[in-house]
C-alpha cells in the first residue's frame, strides 16, 4: 500500500524539484531522510532492535563535545532512508547524568522526528515512568512493548487496544530478539509522518482512506518542507493527553500557572524547542539546565523566582523534596492505568525459585560469591593462556618451518625476512592467539549479566579506594582493553569519581600486558610467579586508590544500581562483539608491530639503537638490571605494551638466539614484565583519559605510574641483587 | 490528590508496625518506605527508580561486611549503598523484630 503510493511521491519530487529549482541534494535529504531515535531505560533492549534494523551500516562516534558514545545506524525502508539513533539507556528525563542530558537535549533538537520509546513488557510500571515523561516533549512517538516472549511466558498479557486509546500513540508488541514486531515500528513511523496524527481504533477504516490522506497531505508536508525546513514534528499533531499526564490539584495548579505565564513570553526561544508545560514542569523541580537555558534569553527571573515560592510551598505542605512530589505525582498516574493495561491470566505462582534465582544466590554469597568472582578471572586467564599457548606454538612451528627454506644473506632480504615477517608472526603467534580469546571471554562475561553481581560485593571494599562499587565492571572490563574500559568511566557519577576510576582502570593489566606477562614469566617462570605480579599489580592499585582518595577534595557518592537478572549470552552477539574488537586490535595493532619491526631491524644493522638506550641506561640498566636494549622496547611500549615483548621475540630472532630466554634472565624477565604492567597506561588510553577527565590530569596520572614502576622495579632488582650476594 | 497521606501513615504506626531505616530491617522483609531523605541529586535518582514514600519495597539481599543491600523495587532488583540505606525511611508491618 505504502509502495504504491510511493510512486506518486516520486513523481511528486521531480515535479517539485523542477517547480523550486533547487539542487538535487538538497531536496533529497529533505525529502524522506526519517531520523529516528530509541529512547528507554537501560536493559530494555534497544540496542537489540537497533542491531535488527540497522544490521551492519552502523557508526560509533561520540556526541559533541560529550564523552557519551552515539551509536547511528542506517538502512532504506519503504523507499525511505531511515536514520537511526540508538540512545544510552535513561530512567528519567533529569539531569542527573550526562546520558540523560545528552538524550534530552538530541530528543528536543530540530534534528529528530520520531522516537520509538523501547519499553520492557514484564516491567511496565518503571518503564512508563520514562514514557511520561517523553509525553510532555509532544513529539510524534511510538511505544514499543518488547520481551512480549518473557510477559507471556508468565502468562500475562498486555490490552494493546486500551494502552493505544488512552496514551494515543501506536504501541506495538515487539520480541526484539526474534525480530517480531520490528519492522512493524518502521512502518508505523512512515505513517505517522504521513497521517501527521494518530488515529487508533481505526484499523480497517484507516487502510482504506489513507492512501487517500497522504497524498494531498505529503504534498502539502513537502512543500512545507522544502520551504520552511522546519522539521516534521513541528508540524506534527500531537494527540491531547492532558487527562493522562494531569498531577494532582495542587502540583497542577503551579504548572498550569507557571505555564501561562511562560506562554505569554512573545519573544521566548527555548520554547520552540520545549513545549511551555515540560519547561514550567523542570523549572519547578529546578532543573538547572533548563534554568539556564530560560536565564540566558532574560526576562525570565521574575518566572524563575515564582517557581521557587510555588516550589517552597509544594515542598512544605507534602513535606518531601520536589522531585520525590513529581515523581510519585507520575507513578500514581501510571498505577491508574496499570491494572487496566496488563492483563494477568492465570495467578500461578512465579515466585518458585528458577534457576538465575539460584545462581543469584550463589554468586552473590557472602563466602561463594567470592570464590566464583575469583575462579571467574582465573578462569578467563587460564583459558586463553591454554588456547593461546597451544595455537602459538603452531604457529611458531609454522616459522620456523618457513625459515629453513629461505636463504638472508642479503640485507634486504634479512630486514623483510625478519622484521617484516617475524614482526608478522611473532604479532599473530604471540599476541593475536591470545587477545582473541580473552575478549572472547570478556564478552561472554559482560553479556551473562555477571558483573552487577561483582559490583554488589566489591562495593564495600572500593569505597576504601575513594569510588562505589560501579568501578570494579569498568576495571574487569580493563582486563579486555583498558581503552573502552576508561571510556566506560563516564557511568560514574561526579567528577571526582571518574577521575579515580580511570586511574585504577588504567592501571589493570590489560589482553595486551598480558601477552608480556604470559609470554615471558609465564612461559619461562610459571604460573606461580604470574601470581606475585597480579598481587603486586593489586597492591600498586589499592596504593594509587588511596593516593587519590586522600589528596582529593570531596567524598565518594553511593552506589544506586540496577541488578539485571541474568540471562544466557547470545551467542551472535558474543561472536560479533568479539570479532569486532579483535578487528580493531588486528588493524590496529599489525600494522605497528610490522613497521616497527622493519624500523628496529634497520636500526639495528646500522647501530642506531645505542644512543637511546645509552640515555635510559640509568634507568633501565642501573635501576632495573636489565639489559640495555629494552630501553628502546620500553618507549615502543607506550604506543602497545605488547610491543615490549613482541619486538623482544623479533630481536631474539634476528640475532640468532631463536629464543627470549637467551636475552632475559629469570629476574630480568620478571622485572621487565612488572615494569611493563604498571609503568605507563598505553598512548590511546593516557589519550581516553584525558577525554575523560583533562590533560593535566592524564599527565599527573601516567607520571605517577612511571615513578611507582620504577620504585618496585629497583626495589625487587636491588632487593635480589643482595640476596644472591648474602 | 494527595501524594502520601500522612494520617494513614500515623495511623500505622499505631498498629503495631515499626518505623526505622531500611538497613536496620532483616532480609525479606516487606516493607513500605515512608521517607526518602537522601539529599537532591540522589532523592532524585530514586525517585525515578519508583523509591518514593509509599512504595512496597522488599529488602531480598545484604553484601558481606557491611556492604550495599539490594531491594526489590516495582518487581525490579535495585542495589543501594550502605550510605544511602540509613536514609530510607521504611514501616514494617510484620515480621520485624528490633
Ligand atoms: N527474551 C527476550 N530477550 C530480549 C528481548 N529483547 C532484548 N532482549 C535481551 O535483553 C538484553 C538487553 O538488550 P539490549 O538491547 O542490550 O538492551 P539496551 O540496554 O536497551 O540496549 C539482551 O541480553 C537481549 O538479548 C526480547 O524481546 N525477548
Ligand atoms: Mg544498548
Amino acid at each position: 500500500m505504502i509502495k504504491n503510493f510511493l510512486i506518486s511521491e516520486k513523481e511528486f519530487i521531480s515535479i517539485m524539484k523542477s517547480c523550486l529549482n533547487k539542487n538535487n541534494k538538497k531536496i533529497t535529504t529533505v525529502e524522506n531522510r526519517i531520523n529516528i531515535a530509541l529512547a528507554g531505560n537501560p536493559n530494555v533492549g534497544k540496542s537489540v532492535i537497533f542491531n535488527q534494523l540497522t544490521g551492519l551500516s552502523q557508526t560509533i562516534g561520540n556526541w559533541p563535545g560529550k564523552t557519551v558514545e552515539r551509536m547511528e545506524g542506517h538502512l532504506k525502508f519503504l523507499g525511505h532512508y531511515i536514520n537511526i539513533v540508538d540512545l544510552p539507556g535513561i530512567y528519567s528525563l533529569s539531569t542527573y547524568s550526562l546520558e540523560e542530558i545528552v538524550s534530552r537535549e538530541y530528543i528536543a533538537s530540530d534534528e529528530l522526528d520520531i522516537i520509538i520509546n523501547v519499553v520492557d513488557a514484564t516491567n511496565l510500571e518503571r518503564n512508563l515512568f520514562l514514557t511520561f515523561q517523553l509525553l510532555e516533549l509532544k513529539i510524534p512517538i511510538i511505544i514499543a512493548v518488547n520481551q512480549m516472549d518473557i510477559l507471556r511466558k508468565r502468562n500475562k498479557e498486555i490490552n494493546f487496544e486500551y494502552f493505544e486509546s488512552i496514551f494515543k500513540v501506536p504501541v506495538i508488541p515487539v520480541v526484539a530478539v526474534h525480530g517480531i514486531g520490528v519492522h512493524q515500528l518502521l512502518e508505523e513511523a512512515i505513517e505517522l509522518i504521513y497521517q501527521q496524527e494518530f488515529h487508533p481504533h481505526q484499523k480497517e477504516h484507516k487502510l482504506k482512506s489513507r492512501t487517500h490522506h497522504h497524498q494531498s497531505f505529503k504534498m502539502k508536508q513537502v512543500y512545507e518542507q522544502l520551504k520552511s525546513q522546519s522539521s516534521f514534528k513541528k508540524i506534527f499533531n500531537f494527540p491531547d493527553l492532558s487527562s493522562l499526564l494531569s498531577f494532582g490539584k495542587e502540583v497542577e495548579e503551579k504548572i498550569e500557572l507557571l505555564t501561562t505565564s511562560l506562554e505569554n513570553k512573545t519573544e521566548n526561544m527555548v520554547k520552540n524547542q520545549y513545549p511551555s508545560r515540560f519547561l514550567a514542569l523542570k523549572i519547578i523541580e529546578n532543573d538547572k539546565e533548563i534554568k539556564n537555558l530560560i536565564l540566558e534569553e532574560g526576562h525570565y527571573s521574575e518566572i524563575i523566582k515564582i517557581s521557587g515560592e510555588y516550589r517552597k510551598e509544594l515542598e512544605d505542605y507534602h513535606g518531601e523534596d520536589i522531585s520525590t512530589i513529581i515523581s510519585s505525582e507520575i507513578y500514581l498516574n501510571i498505577n491508574k492505568i496499570l491494572d487496566e493495561i496488563l492483563i494477568i491470566k492465570s495467578k500461578k505462582d512465579t515466585k518458585k525459585e528458577t534457576l538465575t534465582d539460584m545462581f543469584d544466590h550463589i554468586t552473590t554469597h557472602s563466602i561463594w560469591g567470592y570464590v566464583i568472582l575469583a575462579l571467574i578471572l582465573i578462569g578467563i586467564y587460564l583459558f586463553t593462556f591454554i588456547i593461546g599457548d597451544f595455537v602459538g606454538g603452531k604457529i611458531d612451528e609454522l616459522y620456523v618451518n618457513l625459515s629453513i627454506n629461505i636463504n638472508t644473506d642479503s640485507i634486504i632480504a634479512k630486514i623483510l625476512w625478519e622484521g617484516a615477517l617475524g614482526g608478522f608472526f611473532s604479532a599473530v603467534g604471540s599476541v593475536l592467539v591470545y587477545v582473541i580469546p580473552f575478549f572472547l571471554m570478556i564478552e561472554i562475561l559482560q553479556d551473562s549479566g555477571y558483573l552487577p553481581r561483582a559490583a554488589f560485593l566489591l562495593d564495600k571494599f572500593m569505597h576504601v579506594l575513594g569510588v562505589h562499587g560501579k568501578t570494579i565492571i569498568t576495571m574487569i572490563l580493563g582486563f579486555g582493553c583498558n581503552v573502552p574500559a576508561c571510556a566506560g568511566c563516564r557511568i560514574m557519577e561526579t567528577e571526582r569519581e571518574k577521575k579515580i576510576s580511570v586511574a585504577l582502570t588504567s592501571l589493570v593489566p590489560c589482553a595486551a600486558t598480558m601477552v608480556v606477562v604470559m609470554g615471558l614469566v609465564g612461559e619461562y617462570l610459571g604460573l606461580g610467579y604470574v601470581g606475585i605480579l597480579f598481587i603486586i599489580n593489586f597492591l600498586v592499585i589499592i596504593l594509587v586508590g588511596r593516593i587519590l582518595n586522600k589528596t582529593m577534595p570531596g567524598e565518594c557518592t553511593e552506589l544506586i544500581m540496577e541488578m539485571h537478572e541474568y540471562r544466557k549470552p547470545n551467542t551472535k552477539v558474543i561472536m560479533k562483539q568479539t570479532w569486532k574488537r579483535s578487528r580493531e586490535f588486528i588493524l590496529k595493532s599489525l600494522p605497528i608491530i610490522i613497521i616497527i619491526g622493519i624500523s628496529l631491524e634497520v636500526m639495528y644493522i646500522f647501530s642506531l639503537l645505542d644512543p637511546v638506550n645509552f640515555i635510559l641506561s640509568p634507568i633501565t640498566v642501573f635501576c632495573l638490571g636489565l639489559p640495555a636494549v629494552t630501553g628502546v622496547f620500553l618507549i615502543y611500549g607506550i604506543l602497545r605494551k605488547e610491543l615490549t615483548f613482541a619486538l623482544l621475540e623479533v630481536l631474539a630472532i634476528s640475532i640468532g638466539v631463536g629464543s627470549v630466554s637467551f636475552l632475559l634472565s629469570p629476574i630480568q624477565m620478571f622485572v621487565f614484565s612488572l615494569v611493563t604492567m604498571l609503568y605507563i597506561p598505553c598512548f590511546t588510553t593516557i589519550i581516553m583519559i584525558a577525554k575523560q577527565t583533562n590533560w593535566k590530569y592524564a599527565l599527573q596520572i601516567s607520571l605517577l605510574e612511571i615513578t611507582i614502576a620504577i620504585i618496585i622495579g629497583t626495589l625487587i632488582n636491588w632487593g635480589y641483587v643482595l640476596i644472591i650476594s648474602v | 490528590m494527595d501524594i502520601i497521606d500522612k494520617k494513614s501513615i500515623m495511623n500505622n504506626n499505631n498498629n503495631n508496625s515499626l518505623t526505622k531505616c531500611l538497613g536496620e530491617c532483616e532480609i525479606g522483609d516487606e516493607l513500605e518506605v515512608i521517607k526518602v531523605d537522601a539529599g537532591g541529586s540522589a532523592t532524585q535518582r530514586l525517585a525515578s527508580l519508583g523509591i518514593v514514600p509509599g512504595v512496597k519495597i522488599i529488602k531480598s539481599r545484604s553484601a558481606p561486611f557491611n556492604g550495599p543491600i539490594e531491594i526489590i523495587v516495582k518487581g525490579t532488583k535495585i542495589v543501594l549503598g550502605r550510605g544511602l540505606v540509613s536514609k530510607i525511611i521504611v514501616s514494617c508491618n510484620n515480621s520485624c523484630n528490633l
